[in-house]
C-alpha cells in the first residue's frame, strides 16, 4: 500500500492538479466566473460564480421572484469587463423596463431585445446570439423544449463564450438537462428559496439565503 | 462596434440624393435645390464663393450704386466668383416628362464642367468659371456649349452671368446676354420683365398692382417695404441674383446600383436551388462594390414568375457593407422564409443606392470570408432581423419623462448608437434621463418588468391597501402628464403578496382604484 511520505502535507497533496475537489469554491476555474452577488450561492458555484461559456437553466413558476435580479450584478460586471459585451433577452415575458435597467448599472446601447414569433424561432436565435460571440450573455425565456435543443445552446455557448441563461417552467424539473447548471427557484419568504439541481464541479443542494 | 460613417453634410463628395430609380448607371433627378448659403456645398475646390455681403439691414433702397460695395472680392484678384451658364430649353414644356428627357443633356453638359445642375422643370445651370483655363473667355466657351446644343438639334435659350438667378432669369427672358463683371449685374437686370424670375403667380400680381413690370423697378423699391410685401425670399433671390448672396447649387451626380439579372432554361421551384443560383449574383455585386469601394444597405431580390406579379424579396443590413459573406448569410435566412408563389424563370440583384463605405466598416478581410470567426453586432442584428422580422428586435433606451409607461422607448437601430449614427433625439434623452432616474434611485427602484397596460387589483377591505397586498415601500407620487389630457396622479407602492412575487402598484388619487403597474423580478 503506498502512503504518502510524511514531508507531503495536505496543503501539498490538494495542490495536485490531478485532485479533483468536490465543491471547492477555492479551486482554479477553468473559465472565468462572474459573482452573482450573494455570498451563500457563490460559496457554492465551483469558482464562486456564475460559469461563462456554459447554459444556466433556472426552473421556475411565479415570474417576478427575483430570478433576473438573481443574475443582473453579474451581467453589469460582464459588460463592463468585456469589450464587445451585448445582452441579448429573448421572449421576456414582460417588457423590459429601461429605467430598472438603468438603475441596475446596464449599458442600454448593448442590450437588444428579441421577440421571436415562435418557440422554435426563439431557440433558433438563442443559438445564434450564444454562438456570435459579441453577447456576454443570452437570456431566454421558453414554456418547454426538448433535450435536443439544449444540447445545441449548450454547445453554441461554449462556442462563443457566452453565459446562456434559460428560464423554464418548473415541470421540467424531472426531465435530463445537458445544463452545466440547474437552479430551482420556489416562492418563499421574504423573496425565493434556491437550490441547485445539478451542479457541474460541485454539490447540489438547498442554497441559504445571505440576506441577513 | 460602430460604423464611423462620416456626418452627411461635411461630405466634399456630392450629397446623397433619394433615387427611386432602379436602373444599372441610372440617372436620378436631384431636385433643384434653393439651400440656405451656411451649407456647404458641392461646389468645385478652387473656387471659393464671395463672402455674403454685410448687409446692414437698414439700407433703404437697392439701388445700383449699393451693389459696389460687396463685390470688392473679385477685384482683389484673389476670390473668384462663380460664372453661371444657364440653358433653357423650351420645347421640354411640351413632354410629359421633361426630367426624363433633360438626363441626357446633363450628360452633354457634363464635357464642359463638373457642376452641372438641374433647374427644373427645363434649365440647366453649369458653374463654368472652373472650365475657362480649358476653354478660354466666358464668351468663347458659351459659344461652345451653345453650339453643342445646336448640334444636338435643341433650341436652348442661354446667358451667362456672374449668379445662379441672372443667368437663369436673362436666359428665361431670352435676352442672351454674357456677362463677366458683377458689377454689371444690376444695370443688365433693370430691363429684364418680372415674369422671368418664376416667381409665384400671386407675388407677381402683387407687383403688377404697383405698376411694376421690369426688374429694375423692383430693385428700385425700399428693401423692407419689399420683403413686407413679397416675402423675405424675393428679397434673397435678389440679392443672389446681383452675386451678393452666395447661392450655391449642388451638382448632379449620376446615381449608381448594381443590378445582375439570370434567367433560367427551366423554371426552379425550390427555395434551396434559388440559393445556390443567387451565390454568383452576391459575389459579383460583393465584387462590383468592393471595386468602387462602396457599400449598401439593402439589396432586392426580384423573382419573375411565369405569369402573375414580380415577387420581390427586401433584405436590410443593420450597417453599410459590401461582404458577400453579409449578403448570403441574410440571404439564406430570408429565404428560408420565403414561400414560392409559382415557379422562378428568372431572378433579379438589385441593390440599394450605392453609398461610400467609411474607413471603420472598411475591412481589409472583407469578403474573403472565414477569416474573422466572430461576428459583429451588426451581423447578429441583421441575422435576427432577417429571420425573425425588423419589429421583433429592438433597443431600449430611457426616455425623460415622470409618467412610467411613457419613461422607456424601444431603439430601432440598436447597433452603434453611441456612435456618430447617434439619432439627434437620444442623445439628450440619455443625458437628461441621468437626474431623474438617479433621483429615483435615492427614492424608490423601478421594477424589471412593466406590463403594458396596468391591471386593476381587487380593493381590499380598508382603502389603504389592496386585498392580499402588503405595501412595503412608498408612496412615491407620480403627477404629470396633464398638458396632453394623458394626465396622472398616482401613489406608487413597492408591495408584496404573501410570500409571493414584489410587486409594483399604485393607487389612482381621484379613483381610489389600485392597479398592477410592474414586477421587480
Amino acid at each position: 500500500m503506498w502512503m504518502p511520505r510524511d514531508s507531503t502535507s495536505l496543503a501539498e497533496l490538494l495542490a495536485d492538479a490531478r485532485v479533483w475537489k468536490l465543491g471547492d469554491a477555492s479551486a482554479a476555474p477553468s473559465r472565468p466566473v462572474w459573482p452573482t452577488g450573494r455570498r451563500a450561492l457563490d460559496a457554492r458555484l465551483p469558482g464562486g460564480g456564475w460559469p461563462t461559456a456554459s447554459l444556466v437553466e433556472v426552473l421556475i413558476d411565479d415570474s417576478g421572484l427575483g430570478e433576473v435580479q438573481l443574475f443582473l450584478p453579474a451581467l453589469v460586471r460582464a459588460q463592463s469587463i468585456a469589450q464587445v459585451a451585448w445582452l441579448v433577452w429573448i421572449a421576456p415575458p414582460h417588457e423590459p423596463y429601461a429605467p430598472a435597467l438603468m438603475q441596475a448599472g446596464v449599458d442600454l446601447s448593448r442590450f437588444l431585445v428579441v421577440r421571436p414569433p415562435t418557440a422554435t424561432e426563439a431557440l433558433w436565435a438563442a443559438e445564434q446570439a450564444l454562438s456570435s460571440g459579441v453577447c456576454a450573455a443570452v437570456l431566454l425565456w421558453l414554456r418547454g423544449t426538448d433535450d435536443r435543443w439544449l444540447r445545441r445552446l449548450k454547445l453554441a455557448a461554449e462556442t462563443g463564450g457566452t453565459l446562456g441563461v434559460l428560464f423554464r417552467p418548473e415541470r421540467h424539473r424531472f426531465e435530463s438537462s445537458p445544463a452545466s447548471l440547474r437552479v430551482l427557484l420556489t416562492r418563499e419568504e421574504p423573496d425565493f428559496r434556491l437550490e441547485l439541481l445539478k451542479v457541474q464541479g460541485g454539490r447540489p443542494g438547498l442554497v441559504e439565503s445571505d440576506r441577513s | 462596434m460602430t460604423t464611423g460613417r462620416p456626418l452627411p453634410l461635411p461630405v466634399p463628395a456630392p450629397l446623397a440624393l433619394p433615387a427611386s430609380l432602379a436602373l444599372p448607371a441610372s440617372l436620378a433627378l436631384p431636385a433643384p435645390l434653393a439651400l440656405p448659403a451656411s451649407l456647404p456645398l458641392a461646389l468645385p475646390a478652387p473656387l471659393p464663393l464671395p463672402a455674403p455681403a454685410p448687409l446692414p439691414t437698414p439700407v433703404p433702397v437697392l439701388a445700383p450704386t449699393s451693389s459696389a460695395a460687396p463685390l470688392a472680392a473679385p477685384r482683389s484678384g484673389q476670390r473668384r466668383v462663380p460664372l453661371w451658364y444657364a440653358a433653357v430649353f423650351p420645347a421640354l414644356l411640351e413632354l410629359p416628362d421633361p426630367g426624363a428627357a433633360l438626363r441626357p443633356l446633363i450628360r452633354e453638359a457634363q464635357h464642359f464642367t463638373s457642376l452641372v445642375s438641374v433647374e427644373a422643370p427645363n434649365a440647366l445651370l453649369l458653374e463654368i468659371r472652373g472650365s475657362l483655363r480649358l476653354f478660354g473667355t466666358p464668351e468663347c466657351l458659351h459659344e461652345r456649349i451653345d453650339a453643342r446644343w445646336r448640334a444636338l438639334g435643341l433650341v436652348a435659350v442661354t446667358a451667362t452671368a456672374p449668379s445662379t438667378l441672372a443667368a437663369l432669369w436673362s436666359a428665361r427672358a431670352g435676352e442672351p446676354v454674357v456677362l463677366d463683371a458683377p458689377a454689371a449685374l444690376s444695370g443688365r437686370l433693370a430691363n429684364l420683365p418680372i415674369a422671368c424670375t418664376a416667381w409665384t403667380e400671386e407675388r407677381l400680381r402683387t407687383l403688377r398692382a404697383l405698376g411694376i413690370t421690369r426688374l429694375g423697378e423692383v430693385l428700385r423699391l425700399p428693401r423692407d417695404g419689399l420683403a413686407r410685401r413679397l416675402g423675405p425670399t424675393a428679397l434673397f433671390d435678389l440679392d443672389v441674383a446681383l452675386a451678393r448672396q452666395p447661392a450655391p447649387r449642388r451638382a448632379f451626380v449620376a446615381r449608381e446600383r448594381f443590378r445582375a439579372r439570370r434567367d433560367f432554361e427551366t423554371e426552379i421551384d425550390s427555395v434551396a436551388y434559388l440559393e445556390q443560383a443567387l451565390a454568383p449574383l452576391t459575389l459579383r455585386c460583393a465584387d462590383h462594390l468592393r471595386g468602387s469601394s462602396c457599400g449598401v444597405q439593402s439589396l432586392q431580390l426580384r423573382l419573375r414568375h411565369r405569369s402573375g406579379p414580380l415577387t420581390r424579396v427586401h433584405l436590410g443590413f443593420a450597417s453599410i457593407t459590401s461582404e458577400q459573406r453579409r449578403f448570403t448569410e441574410v440571404l439564406a435566412q430570408t429565404l428560408t422564409r420565403l414561400e414560392l408563389r409559382a415557379p422562378v424563370r428568372s431572378l433579379e440583384l438589385v441593390s440599394g443606392p450605392l453609398e461610400t463605405l467609411s474607413a471603420a466598416s472598411r475591412d481589409a478581410f472583407a469578403g474573403s470570408g472565414g477569416i474573422s470567426r466572430r461576428d459583429t453586432a451588426e451581423q447578429l442584428v441583421e441575422r435576427l432581423r432577417a429571420r425573425c422580422g425588423a419589429q421583433a428586435v429592438y433597443g431600449i433606451a430611457p426616455v425623460p419623462a415622470h409618467r412610467p409607461e411613457a419613461a422607456w422607448r424601444k431603439v430601432c437601430e440598436p447597433v452603434g448608437r453611441s456612435g456618430a449614427a447617434d439619432p439627434p433625439c437620444a442623445a439628450p434623452a440619455r443625458k437628461v434621463s441621468a437626474p431623474i432616474t438617479g433621483a429615483a434611485a435615492g427614492g424608490m427602484p423601478r421594477p424589471l418588468w412593466l406590463l403594458s397596460e396596468p391591471e386593476p387589483l381587487p380593493a381590499g377591505a380598508a382603502a389603504a391597501a389592496p386585498r392580499g397586498l402588503r405595501l412595503e415601500q412608498g408612496p412615491e407620487r407620480i403627477e404629470s402628464g396633464w398638458w396632453d389630457g394623458k394626465g396622472v396622479a398616482r401613489d406608487y407602492y413597492r408591495a408584496r403578496r404573501n410570500g409571493g412575487p414584489a410587486l409594483w402598484v399604485f393607487q389612482e388619487r381621484h379613483s381610489r382604484r389600485w392597479f398592477l403597474h410592474g414586477l421587480f423580478a
